[in-house]
């Protein structure tokens, strides 16, 4: 089965991918967008988020989860360090002696790590192994009709020291001023995951694990998604800068096949996603699509997804 | 392109200290407006880091990055930033030719400040 999420979420001042330092400046990540206005097109630069930043919190949410339903996690990815298995120095932390064969290696790295077998590898060794994500996420961009009202600015902070009698004036250091680049938007990102593809080899197709062990996975990889959207925690600097905001709509459909949900920068996403469906449904395919919007939180949307899943025997 | 020397110079010390962002944002830019907005960026992040940066005995200024001193050019003069600016306007590969002369190897010895 297959799920698609597209997310709407509201930050304001949030500095949740910041890009670079220079000297006592850091900058948010930007991109350059191509919007219409009075029937031209026009490239505008935006605040943005990396898929990079996102699946990066979807992985330690998903090391939480498969903790808490004691699947094994690596030690590496248990710190929220995805080398993935990337040399002998640690694939050995998982398996020694290496063995020879592509197959074998993938088989003794998913059997050993929940996180590589949803959000792959790649062995960059002789022979070389290479396994692609069960997941995908997009880039959050903010959502076209309000891209023009998107910004990022500046904000002056100061971080004070105690000051050293002996220093003179000009050469202390006991007040640094400092930038830091804060963004505000209306994001919408896509979140897509293939829950066939959870213990099963990339390189035979056959499963790895055995049937319960690949349900209660694919459950540690869905609840990772909803912990991670339901916590708002993703992104950098949350310390300081926890956007001001929240989740304000999510679609979710669930598919025999791949299928994703029309991108949430659209104002029409929902509708389109639900006619797009329709027409998967005359070939005789089977769909769950529900959505969130006003007066129905995430939350509900998302439990009612999980009730799918179940009653496919997917999880 | 000696009339832009000093958008050269603040590019190739970004190059210098492995930030190739700004200069590969300039040289594969399409239109004016990329171009724009990335010099302004550079900008801004060069008098950070210039502000920041450690003066010497020669009265220069210089980073250090994995234990080599780089010398911090001067900031680019408003007249120099505007030619640029109205010559990408008219023609775009002047974007990418400033750009290029930023990753050649500067053909002498080049000081910090100016
Ligand atoms: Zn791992």
């Amino acid at each position: 089965m297959f799920l698609s999420v597209g997310v709407r979420f509201e930050a304001n001042v949030e500095a949740l991918n910041m890009v670079e330092t220079a000297g006592n400046y850091s900058k948010h990540r930007r991109v350059p967008y191509l919007v219409e206005e009075d029937g031209k097109l026009k490239t505008v630069y935006v605040p943005a988020l990396s898929g990079e930043n996102l699946a990066h919190a979807y992985q330690e949410h998903l090391a939480r989860e498969a903790l808490s339903l004691n699947l094994p996690v690596c030690d590496d990815c248990r710190r929220g360090e995805f080398y993935k298995s990337m040399n002998r120095v640690h694939l050995e932390k998982k398996v020694s002696p290496i063995p020879g064969e592509p197959a074998k290696i993938e088989e003794a790295i998913v059997k050993a790590c929940v996180v590589e077998d949803v959000g792959g590898f790649l062995y960059a060794e002789n022979p070389p192994v290479r396994r692609s994500s069960a997941f995908q996420v997009s880039y959050a961009l903010p959502v076209k009709s309000m891209a023009l009202f998107a910004t990022s600015e500046p904000q002056l902070h100061a971080r004070h020291a105690q000051m050293d009698s002996s220093s003179k004036k000009g050469n202390a250091s006991e007040q640094m001023i400092y930038y830091v680049e804060i963004g505000t938007a209306l994001y919408g990102f896509t979140f897509n995951l293939d829950l066939d593809a959870i213990g099963v080899s990339a390189i035979t197709s056959e499963p790895i694990l055995d049937e319960n062990e690949i349900k209660a996975r694919r459950d540690a990889a869905v609840k990772a998604l909803f912990r991670m959207l339901s916590s708002a925690q993703f992104g950098a600097k949350l310390s300081r800068f926890f956007p001001v905001g929240g989740i304000k709509e999510v679609a979710v459909a669930v598919t025999e096949h791949p299928f994703v949900v029309t991108s949430p920068i659209y104002d029409d996403y929902i509708l389109k996603t639900e006619r797009r469906l329709k027409v998967l449904k005359d070939f005789g395919e089977d769909y769950l699509f529900t959505a969130a919007t006003e007066d129905r939180v995430p939350e509900e949307a998302l439990k009612e997804t999980v009730e799918y899943l179940k009653q496919k025997g997917a999880l | 392109m000696p009339e832009y020397e000093g958008i050269v110079k603040m590019l190739r010390f970004f190059v210098q200290t492995k930030n190739l962002g700004y200069v590969d944002r300039i040289g594969n830019a399409l239109n004016p407006g990329p171009v724009e907005v990335t010099l302004h960026e550079a900008l801004r992040a060069f008098r950070s880091i210039r502000e920041n940066a450690t003066v010497g005995e020669d009265g220069r200024r210089y980073v250090e990055k994995d234990g080599e001193k780089i010398p911090v050019p001067g900031i680019p003069s408003e007249d120099e930033v505007r030619a640029f600016l109205d010559a990408v306007r008219s023609d775009i590969g002047v974007a990418k030719r400033v750009a290029t002369l930023a990753l050649a190897y500067p053909s002498r010895k080049e000081g910090g400040d100016e």
